[in-house]
């Protein structure tokens, strides 16, 4: 992992692609300035096509350059966001804890993202879920932190955090946490990862149609 | 690497293609993406080259989004030419390779994505996908460095012409071409192939006609059997409706546009003009000069509250005083309408219509997030995002399929802040959604098509830039995504914005005008993103990043030269026509009429296109 080619780095940190997907207005792009300028407009625009800031963190004494996509939550906007989930090193699935809904479109959005993300099979991705909005008012809060606990275990994913990024309260935790569960994972695949090489599996596809001598991919 | 270098050049080099088909030896390879590269060899008896490469055979890319699937900063970029051997078949097995020479046709399908290699021997072809846009550079390249002749009205048909004598060498090749027949596979028809090659046609017409003669003789004469002549029709179907009837033409390297020339901006209409242009009855008078005097300069600011409700089709033109207070009247009531049914909503109703209150809540969300910095949006609790809310929630009602979508409110925003009044409002925005709703599409099929159509253009203004675009993953022009689905809303100041919207709305000099606005912006940065040999995530930063640095009067300036440059091309094609509304020169079908050639029409004989085309390789 690692070597980029469209991104020169300015330094040798390591670059990771961080997604934010969640419903539109759960507060992706204010989580996204809160960590990069530690600035909150409430009013800010929603957002229409694609963004993406870069900020370093320091994880253990070592840098790495976050590269953070934010897409518009909107529906409608999915052909044109999904082509930007490849790549990814980390997604983070965002809800507001005042919105039922958003919380329970995060399996929508797990599975969106794990179809278009190109993530190889069987392979644990670092997936982190937030549950933005936490300063709301108690009578406010639609998702309690137990439910989202519970969500998380039944789908594998270890990280989940509440931020708030109108008092920024736990986004540089929400992003350190997300990296360091990358580097766990990342880990536990370098440990494994002569099982991976030179497996290149070529044969499924052989397999079928070679009756003849011109072979033609189906089509859709 | 110099010698390297001398030995094998890389003319063009594609990423984001896929093999869709090809000989039995590539299997491995089906489906996989890689780069297409056309090289040249110094020192060798077959000079070019078409090569394919696969990124990285590990990726599976079996499940993307074809259609849309761009995006991969990680992949490894496949090594070029110059840093690796001297590449030699025999020892790169990976590559596949097609000698230019034994490229006997290739056609071009699919919107453009599509490219298949037809090398004459029936049996071998192979076909590539290009997923980051088009291969429309790539075709001019192709066009450039084999002689090609091309069916007038299958433009995507080419046919290389091979050898010197070009009357042999077309008639020649027109029989390579029916090979494309092949799509039939069934013994029986190979065997009627095989017997057209094999026989001696001497490259005369006689001998051709001969053959068809063969295939379209009244069905008694025909010695041929039952199952054959399905077969025979069915591939003539084909060929019918995708070659058509029409004469070739020799296609030559694409000239040059004509001299950009600057066209000043003029000044804004103003409301002594306006005046003047009205008779007694307050009916404009020179609608046509109104509107070029609109496109040339705008509208003075203090006349915009009349003269917008024209543009936005509100008032008609031709409407009197009179005519038009009567619209008034009816316009108010038929808004109120249209929001006491909302209004009128009860809970109950609301919690049984889950697509009204899904459209309701995101414009509650996005009404909180539109020009929030304007003091006339400003504060909590401001009456004017009441105002808003009101009409883009009439307006679902007005049209309840398309709803409400992220972007309506960025359109609605001006307008109302010009206008004030809910009413006028929301029937000026309902004219702007009119010209511009496919933008808002279910399928987003509008947005692709725009995008498409975007790169189209700039490929016959700046194909050097298309062709950096096309290879540094950025063909789908993805980054003007906003660009276009607000129309530099988001780009601009509100006074610019204004502007370029009434300009936009004069509906001159041409249909899609912003697309050249487009090109216009991206021709200016053209420097700036190949100097710095920006990548796909750059190039996107950079255009996002042009947001509030853009000079409008400039930009139409440019915009208004690239039009009459493309205008007067000599090379100028028909889809660019089509898409910039200019009329079609001669008698050429609209693509309606070739689709309807068809055998199971009588009057449209296949054989009689057929024939028709070989005649014109003969004279
Ligand atoms: N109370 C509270 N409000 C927040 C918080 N974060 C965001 N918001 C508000 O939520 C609204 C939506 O935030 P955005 O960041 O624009 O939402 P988004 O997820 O980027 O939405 P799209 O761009 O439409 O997909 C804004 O109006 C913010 O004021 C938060 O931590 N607490
Ligand atoms: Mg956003």
């Amino acid at each position: 992992m690692g070597s980029r080619v469209n991104m020169r780095p300015t330094s040798k940190n390591t670059l990771l692609k961080v997604v934010i997907l969640g419903d539109g207005g759960v507060g992706k792009s204010c989580l996204m300035n809160r960590f990069v300028s530690n600035q909150f407009d409430e009013h800010s625009f929603h957002t229409i096509g694609v963004e993406f800031l870069n900020k370093d963190i320091e994880i253990d004494g070592e840098t790495y350059t976050l590269q953070i996509w934010d897409t518009a939550g909107q529906e409608r906007f999915k052909t044109l966001r999904t082509p930007f989930y490849r790549g990814s090193d980390i997604c983070m699935l965002t809800y507001a804890i005042d919105d039922k809904h958003s919380f329970r479109n995060l399996q929508m959005w797990k599975n969106e993202f794990l179809y278009y993300a190109d993530v190889k099979e069987n392979v644990q991705f670092p997936f982190i879920v937030i549950g933005n909005k936490s300063d709301v008012e108690a009578n406010e809060r639609e998702v309690s932190q137990v439910e989202m606990e519970t969500w998380c275990n039944e789908n594998a994913i270890s990280a989940c955090i509440e931020t708030s990024a109108k008092n920024a309260s736990n986004v540089q935790e929400a992003f350190a946490t997300a990296v360091q569960h990358w580097l766990r994972l990342e880990n536990r695949a370098d440990k494994n990862e002569c099982l991976y090489t030179d497996t290149v599996d070529l044969t499924k596809k052989q397999s079928e149609n070679r009756t003849s001598c011109c072979i033609n991919a189906s089509d859709e | 690497m110099g010698d390297v270098l001398m030995e094998c050049m890389e003319i063009f080099s594609q990423d984001g293609v896929q093999l869709k088909s090809a000989q039995a030896t590539y299997v491995n390879y089906l489906n996989l993406v890689g780069t297409l590269y056309i090289t040249e060899y110094a020192n060798s008896n077959c000079k070019r080259c078409l090569e394919w490469k696969p990124n990285d055979v590990t990726v599976d890319s079996d499940v993307q989004d074809q259609e849309w699937a761009v995006v991969n900063t990680v992949q490894k970029r496949s090594r070029t030419f110059s840093e690796s051997q001297p590449p030699d078949a025999s020892t790169r097995p990976k590559f596949l390779k097609v000698n230019f020479n034994d490229i006997k046709s290739f056609k071009i399908s699919n919107k453009n994505r599509q490219l298949t290699i037809f090398d004459g021997k029936s049996e071998v072809t192979c076909c590539f996908i290009f997923q980051h846009g088009d291969c429309d550079y790539l075709l001019s390249l192709m066009r450039g460095l084999l002689k090609t002749v091309s069916a007038k009205r299958d433009k995507h048909l080419y046919i290389v012409i091979h050898g010197d004598d070009p009357e042999t060498a077309q008639l020649d090749k027109s029989f390579a071409e029916l090979n494309i027949f092949q799509d039939s596979s069934h013994p029986s028809w190979w065997k009627l192939v095989k017997n057209f090659q094999e026989r001696p046609y001497e490259t005369t017409f006689e001998t051709f006609s001969r053959v068809t003669d063969f295939v379209y003789r009244s069905p008694d004469q025909r010695d041929i059997d039952d199952d054959q002549r399905e077969l025979l029709h069915r591939s003539l179907t084909e060929y019918a409706s995708t070659h058509c009837q029409g004469d070739y033409e020799v296609i030559a390297k694409v000239p040059e546009l004509p001299e950009r020339k600057d066209y000043p901006r003029g000044r804004p209409l103003s409301t002594e003009q306006w005046k003047n242009l009205q008779n007694h009855e307050g009916k404009l008078e020179d609608v046509d000069q109104i509107k070029l005097m609109i496109f040339r300069g705008g509208v003075a600011p203090n006349l915009r509250y009349e003269v917008w409700k024209y543009l936005l089709d509100y008032f008609p033109w031709d409407s009197t005083q009179v005519e038009r207070q009567k619209l008034l009247c009816e316009k108010n009531d038929e808004y109120y309408n249209m929001k006491l049914q909302w209004k009128r909503m009860t809970r109950v109703q609301e919690d049984n219509f889950s697509d009204f209150r899904e459209r309701k809540n995101l414009i509650e969300k996005d009404v909180n997030r539109t020009d929030r910095t304007l003091d006339f949006y400003a504060g909590d609790n401001n009456p004017n995002l009441q105002l808003l809310y009101d009409i883009l929630m009439t307006y679902v009602m007005y049209n309840f399929d398309l709803g409400y979508v992220q972007g309506m409110s960025d359109l609605l925003s001006p307008i109302l802040h010009l206008l004030k009044n809910e009413v006028d409002a929301f029937w000026c925005f309902v004219g702007f959604m009119n010209k511009i709703n496919s933008n808002f599409d279910i399928d987003q099929a509008g947005m692709k098509e725009q995008l498409q159509n975007l790169h189209t253009i700039l490929g016959f203004i700046e194909p050097q830039l298309v062709n950096y675009l096309d290879k540094h993953d950025s063909g789908n022009m993805f980054f003007c995504f906003r660009w276009l689905l607000v129309w530099f809303k988001r780009e601009l100041s509100f006074e610019d914005v204004m502007r370029l919207w009434e300009v936009l709305w004069s509906g001159l000099p041409c249909d899609n005008f912003h697309l050249l606005v487009c090109v216009a912006i991206l021709e200016t940065e053209k420097q700036a993103l190949m100097e710095n040999n920006y990548g796909f995530t750059e190039i996107l930063k950079h255009i996002n990043d042009l947001c509030g640095k853009l000079d409008v009067p400039a930009i139409l300036v440019k915009a208004e030269g690239i039009f009459h440059q493309i205008k007067e091309a000599e090379h100028l094609t028909d889809n660019i026509r089509v898409i910039l509304g200019l009329p079609l020169v001669g008698t050429q079908p609209s693509p309606e009429e070739v689709i309807s050639i068809s055998p199971d029409s009588p009057d449209e004989d296949p054989y009689e296109q057929v024939y028709n085309t070989m005649q014109h390789i003969i004279t």
